[in-house]
């Protein structure tokens, strides 16, 4: 009896249920992945909604769906409170101002280092320009310590070469922040995307370059009319992905690091980002709810910056991700 | 006519002044790439005291290992190695493993809701929520001042799931199907056949996790509050962030003629025994960063 319903079932089973089982092994292997994703990255989406209502920590994951909501309240609250301006200023200045300085170089570097002839030469050189990139900032800001005290390397050479009397405070002062944080950003990152770039170049045509020379161009010209020319989607697909995490410091995304481990009391003026508020109001002053809101106004504005960025790309070069 | 091609065939002005331009600017690079490393390096075998008063730029001034000799005394020191080196080969172990299974799974072109699953995906990849939802999700997993929440949250990298996929669909199913024609099971086939054949791709993998492990510290600073469970990294912040009034008792300690070595010079000794494992792997990996890189552009 039991056997024969249990042949009817059977029967009924679509053939799709069959091949699910057929690939039993291969299923389990990917809902394994599709269940730890759901709790580590759908889990945190999913919370965002605290930061239109008022949490509590106690009540654990349940609580951010059973909490009262508050709307908008604590978007208000960060709207209107006196540390805004200052932190949007911050954040501002120190993305578009690394944007633009660091963006050109490593594009520059990569037409350079392609200039090499001598190919162990030219791998030694690239090598080293991206080893910069594997070392933690906690350990950049250690070297720059040393080396940015009033008695190291650069404050040594800024008084022997005449650039001021006596060693500038370049670490405490707010004056030096962004030049620091910028060049330290170019020192770290720019090695590591010049690869990319590098490896656009080589795969341009070399008889572009040949029918150019037959046309009388010089290096420079070359470099001009057909290097660049030819690596310009390359480009244009970088600048997006730059600019669509602009507020979280360009392609490395370095703000928050560099806020955190270069910030000190003496340049807190102009160190302190949206990214290191939201660190210090949600997790020392656990302010679970507003702490929340003031981040996903950081994300709505990058997800803006994206598409607008992507769209004006489609609109003028014809290149877009998406 | 003849005698302009016989100048080109030699050197140009143009050709002299680019090259002058390009050997200075990468000169410069190299040099300002690699002196920070140089100097620490210096500095770690130079007597901390002596190495306060300045002017140490090319040279060791007064040679000594007992900023090495007191880092391996030093409990803390000695304790964050401990907790990097086994966040570093759990964590790379565990990414590893777990990315190969989810993403063999996924390289079968016939498993169903395979559509539904890269959308899955892909969405997590470009949307995430806050760091407060995690921190919440943390703490109600039990994970937070815990030697996990190094090693369990970021185990899955959606980025390497669509590499290693990419890299799976690439190996041709033939060898799978008549593995299955002789009788081997699904795990057979993945053991014995293509785990052997993704060797390079697990190196890219475990290159970029270990380094990530090996360099963090955010976790430290925000998910715990354990002295035990110091990484290198924050041990460093915590050192470089007290430096200025550790001096001051060492130099009352020099007046007595007890101690030659500062926090400082300890703490460099442990910089450059933590960027030495860097520096002897990340040069052989370079043909793989720059395809997951180019896959990275690509797939993003």
């Amino acid at each position: 009896m039991e056997l024969e319903q249990r042949k009817q079932r059977a029967g009924r089973m679509s053939l799709g249920l069959r091949t699910f089982q057929k690939q039993g092994m291969l299923q389990l292997f990917v809902l394994a992945g599709v269940i730890y994703i759901f709790i580590f990255h759908y889990i945190p989406m999913f919370g965002l909604i605290i930061g239109f209502k008022d949490y509590k920590i106690t009540t654990g994951i349940g609580g951010m769906f059973t909490s009262n909501w508050v709307g908008l309240k604590y978007f208000k609250e960060f709207f209107g409170d006196y540390k805004f301006g200052e932190l949007m200023r911050n954040t501002l200045v120190l993305s578009i101002l690394k944007l633009i300085c660091s963006f050109p170089i490593p594009i520059l570097l990569a037409i350079f280092i392609n200039e090499v002839r001598n190919r162990p030469l030219k791998k030694f050189i690239q090598t080293v320009s991206y080893l910069p990139y594997f070392i933690s900032w906690v350990i950049v800001s250690g070297m720059l310590k040393i080396m940015a005290d009033s008695s190291g390397i650069i404050n040594q050479a800024i008084v022997a070469l005449g650039i001021s009397p006596k060693p500038l405070e370049l670490l405490t002062s707010p004056k030096y922040f962004y030049p620091i944080a910028i060049l330290t950003a170019i020192w770290k990152d720019t090695g590591w995307w010049t690869i990319i770039f590098l490896a656009a170049i080589t795969g341009i045509d070399p008889t572009l370059y040949e029918a150019a020379e037959i046309d009388g161009a010089g290096r420079v010209r070359k470099m001009l009319d057909i290097t660049l020319p030819s690596i310009a989607p390359t480009i244009t697909v970088v600048l997006i992905m730059a600019l669509g995490n602009l507020l979280g410091g360009g392609l490395s995304g370095s703000n928050f690091e560099q806020c955190y481990l270069l910030g000190n009391a003496g340049n807190i003026e102009v160190s302190d980002i949206i990214q290191t508020y939201v660190m210090r109001i949600g997790l020392s002053n656990a302010r679970y709810s507003y702490a929340t809101a003031v981040g996903m106004f950081q994300s709505v504005i990058s997800v803006i910056l994206v598409y607008t960025s992507n769209l004006i790309s489609k609109k003028v070069s014809g290149n877009g991700l998406f | 006519m003849v005698k302009a091609r016989t100048w080109r065939r030699g050197k140009t002005t143009e050709d002299v002044m680019v090259d002058i331009v390009i050997v200075a600017v990468l000169a410069f690079v190299v040099v300002s790439c690699l002196y920070p490393f140089y100097l620490s390096v210096i500095l770690s075998f130079n007597e901390g005291l002596d190495a306060q008063r300045g002017g140490i730029y090319l040279w060791v001034r007064k040679f000594t290992l007992s900023n090495y000799a007191s880092l391996l005394k030093d409990s803390a020191w000695l304790m964050a190695f401990g907790v990097t080196v086994a966040r570093t080969a759990i964590g790379t172990a565990l990414t590893v493993a777990f990315t190969m299974l989810v993403s063999y799974g996924l390289s079968h072109r016939e498993l169903m809701f395979r559509k539904a699953y890269f959308g899955f995906f892909i969405f997590a990849m470009y949307f995430s929520g806050g760091v407060i939802p995690y921190y919440i999700l943390l703490r109600s997993l039990h994970l937070l001042n815990t030697f996990w929440v190094y090693v369990i949250p970021g185990c899955l990298s959606l980025f390497y799931i669509l590499v290693a996929t990419s890299f799976f669909e690439g190996i041709p199913a033939e060898l799978g199907e008549s593995a299955k024609l002789d009788g081997a099971g699904e795990g057979t086939i993945f053991l014995r056949i293509i785990l052997p054949l993704s060797k390079p791709l697990m190196a890219t993998i475990a290159i970029f996790t270990s380094v990530a492990h090996w360099n963090s510290w955010y976790e430290t600073a925000f998910f715990t509050s354990n002295k035990a469970l110091r990484t290198v990294a924050y041990q460093m912040i915590t050192v470089i962030n007290k430096t200025n009034t550790a001096n001051m008792g060492n130099d009352a300690a020099m007046a007595a003629g007890a101690v030659s070595t500062t926090s400082l010079s300890i703490q460099l000794a442990a910089m450059v025994i933590a960027v030495l494992p860097i520096l002897c792997v990340y040069p052989f990996f370079q043909q793989y960063f720059v395809t997951g890189l180019t896959v990275g552009a690509v797939k993003s």
